[in-house]
């Protein structure tokens, strides 16, 4: 799932201890976002490792002949391009959102891969969230806005996620409007 | 980023330049290669009709020294036998068909389109390199072209060495025509290259939520089997044929007898190479015929898991069976025998293959609609080529058969029939949801007997010739041989005839066809992930991952 919803009940800090603000106290709600990805890391050291010992085998046919280093090349260049090829579709993939909510302060932080983390941070209670169900840069789209700055959360969510995540965010954040 | 873009952007009609020509699209780039590779393909038919011609009869009547006659010419007297042209033919058919028609409309094509489709995956992990390895083939094939059409060896135009290329022939083949050769090789292995790490990536990497590689369908599996042994082998060939290159270009030694090199090395590595492309040929093949048999048997495909690792071990094997294709070469008794052995091993996963086919057939409710015609034609074809194949195992008879047309019709009935039938069986099936139009059923029946009945009396007398001793790539041949040679030949001319019949049933299903509207118009038990989306799926699919309830139904509980 996507979406990974932690709560904190009162008087369990241990969860929550990197995540402790030394103004606001426990986060009552933290969320994180992520993109589906289906290769595990056991699966990539599989993937290379058979790759590379299947890959070996003509080699062994030419050892300690001239015409090693004419294949050798080429069989290092494969190994390597599939090994930048896994790594980068994860590294594609790390992109996430993490969103922690306070009493009366909340923080979005959207990690892109290979760019450094942009961060959000308002009062809860001044929040309006928005679901735009056409027109926006997805399907149901939603933001954020306050103090005068819009910011979108789970665009790279699916449309059904994302409404999930809209009706989420309303309960959680206005329980009191 | 995180800032909020309301502006929106909707979908503008692309220019036709745009679509095609810079597309990221995995269907669009698979359509092209469908097209690409139909129209090479179609050159490299006319090779064959051209071949056929020639050896139709006795003596030399087309090819001659005096200058080739097709249409023209014909019954002229004094024709001297032009052997370069033969052997330009044989080479360049060999060349098309291995690297640039089959591998591309199965792997490329098909693979492309339909791979991220049944895992749920919204495109390929890497767009835009899926339009490089598409145009770098595109490049290969104009290279392929050029060298045929350029200086080769005779002081004639291309290069006559077999698609094999084998030192010391291809190092000592005069002109350009060879170095273009290498490279169109060369670039289309880096095409491939590009392309199976792209389809590694996307199949371990984007398979929709809850899909283990345990329930991933049959054909985004054999396309991932074949992107491995691509992986796997290609780079062999490449460095094989730069050595080669510099070879003929630098006076390397590396196979070259004259400067201490050994070509019987390029043989092995040649192979290594040469006996995993001939499944990488096959094996999507297997993944779409699975899929039509258990659609028209009206039964999911009996044994699912044996069927997935059946593929794993053919593509296994295939990498340890090479020297099968040089017994002749001179090895030891002891590994004759244990690649006799080890060929003959690939029998027991292919039966398996065949057998769990039969069983999905076996009791089913099966409706013969052209793909599944196809489907039962490859059944047959293909059992014929593998039996043959285990005759050809046998070292000691090997040495009777080596070169003869017995070895032609056998490749012949695994590849040129086994993978062709593949690829019409993929065709009809999916054409309606490529194109939105259904093709016309009577007419795509009559493509298949003709296709049939034609290839059948093109290949089936070859085994015939092969055991009565007629040695294959020769323009000539004695008069023994002459009867089922005209039959060959007449077969020939029927299957070109019905290769003709499908390009208009293309067409005119493009054009004109009965437009489809039921998005599982082959049924409910067509159930892959495809089978949702309308006819012609929109250009953006699965931008929300498909859920388990869309792709793991069982409709036969």
């Amino acid at each position: 799932m996507p979406v990974e919803t932690t709560r904190s009940a009162k008087g369990a800090p241990e969860d929550f201890g990197a995540l402790f603000h030394e103004e606001h106290g426990t986060p009552r709600l933290v969320l994180t976002l992520r993109p589906h990805k289906s290769l595990t890391p056991p699966g990539f050291v599989w993937f290379i490792g058979l790759t590379a010992g299947l890959m070996a085998l003509p080699l062994i046919a030419v050892l300690g002949r001239p015409v090693l280093w004419g294949v050798l090349p080429f069989v290092l260049i494969a190994i390597a391009a599939i090994w930048w090829g896994l790594k980068r579709s994860w590294s594609d993939m790390e992109l996430h959102e993490e969103l922690v909510i306070w009493d009366g302060w909340m923080r979005l932080v959207h990690n892109a891969p290979r760019k450094p983390p942009q961060v959000w941070e308002a009062n809860p209670y001044w929040v309006r969230v928005r679901r735009i169900p056409e027109g926006g840069k997805v399907p149901d789209y939603v933001t954020m806005k306050a103090e005068g700055r819009e910011v979108e959360i789970g665009a790279f969510l699916a449309p059904s996620e994302r409404r999930d995540l809209h009706a989420l965010l309303e309960r959680e954040m206005c329980p009191n409007r | 980023m995180a800032d909020a873009a309301t502006t929106g952007h909707d979908h503008d009609e692309r220019s036709f330049f745009t679509r095609w020509f810079m597309s990221t699209n995995h269907k669009d780039i698979g359509i092209l290669y469908l097209f690409t590779a139909g129209f090479v393909g179609l050159i490299s038919v006319a090779f064959t009709v051209y071949m056929r011609m020639e050896l139709m009869e006795p003596g030399v009547q087309y090819m001659c020294a005096e200058g080739a006659r097709f249409l023209g010419g014909i019954g002229a007297e004094d024709c001297s036998p032009n052997g370069h042209l033969w052997n330009v033919m044989i080479t360049y058919h060999g060349i098309l068909m291995m690297f640039f028609v089959v591998i591309p409309a199965l792997f490329g094509g098909f693979g492309n389109y339909f791979m991220p489709l049944m895992i749920g995956a919204p495109d390929m992990a890497f767009p835009r390199l899926n339009n490089l390895s598409y145009w770098m083939y595109v490049a290969g094939v104009s290279l392929g072209v050029a060298s045929m059409l350029s200086p080769g060896g005779n002081g004639q135009l291309g290069s006559g060495v077999g698609w094999v290329l084998y030192a010391p022939l291809s190092t000592r083949e005069a002109g350009v025509s060879m170095d273009f050769a290498i490279f169109a090789v060369h670039v289309s292995g880096a095409s491939s290259i590009l392309g199976a790490i792209n389809i590694i990536t996307t199949f371990l990497n984007m398979r929709a939520p809850g899909m283990t590689l345990h329930k991933t369908p049959l054909f985004p599996w054999s396309i991932f089997i074949t992107a491995w042994l691509i992986l796997l082998s290609l780079p062999v060939l490449a460095g094989a044929i730069t050595m080669l290159l510099t070879d003929r270009n630098f006076n390397t030694g590396f196979f070259t007898p004259a400067n201490g090199g050994d070509p019987v090395l390029y043989q092995h590595l040649l192979w290594f190479f040469g006996h995993p492309e001939v499944y990488m040929i096959i094996v999507p093949g297997f993944g779409i015929i699975s899929h039509v048999i258990a659609t028209f048997s009206k039964k999911p495909i009996f044994g699912y898991l044996p069927m997935v690792y059946a593929m794993v071990a053919i593509g296994a094997l295939g990498f340890v069976v090479w020297a099968h294709h040089m017994y002749t070469v001179g090895m030891t008794l002891n590994q004759q025998a244990y690649f006799m052995v080890a060929t003959m091993v690939i029998a027991v996963p292919t039966g398996i293959k065949i057998f769990s086919w039969i069983a999905t057939m076996w009791q089913g409710s099966i409706t013969f609609k052209t793909p599944m015609l196809f489907a039962i034609g490859f059944l047959f074809v293909f059992t014929v080529g593998g039996v043959t194949g285990i005759v050809l195992a046998q070292a000691g008879i090997d040495r009777a058969y080596h070169d003869t047309y017995y070895v032609v019709a056998h490749f012949h009935y695994v590849m040129s029939l086994g993978a062709v039938f593949c690829i019409f069986a993929g065709t009809y099936y999916w054409i309606g949801k490529m194109s939105g139009r259904q093709y016309p059923e009577f007419w795509g029946k009559v493509h298949f007997w003709l296709f049939f009945i034609g290839t059948n009396i093109t290949f089936f007398p070859q085994h015939f010739l092969g055991r009565q001793g007629m040695p294959r790539r020769y323009i000539d041949y004695p008069d023994a041989f002459a009867l089922w040679n005209w039959w060959s030949s007449i077969g020939a001319f029927i299957a070109f005839a019905s290769f003709l019949l499908f390009i208009g049933i293309v067409f005119y299903t493009i054009f004109a066809g009965r437009k489809i509207e039921e998005n599982a118009y082959w049924g409910e038990h067509a159930e892959t992930l495809e089978w949702l989306l309308p006819n012609p799926p929109p250009e953006h699919t699965f931008e929300e991952l498909p859920t388990q309830e869309m792709w793991d139904r069982q409709p036969h509980h």
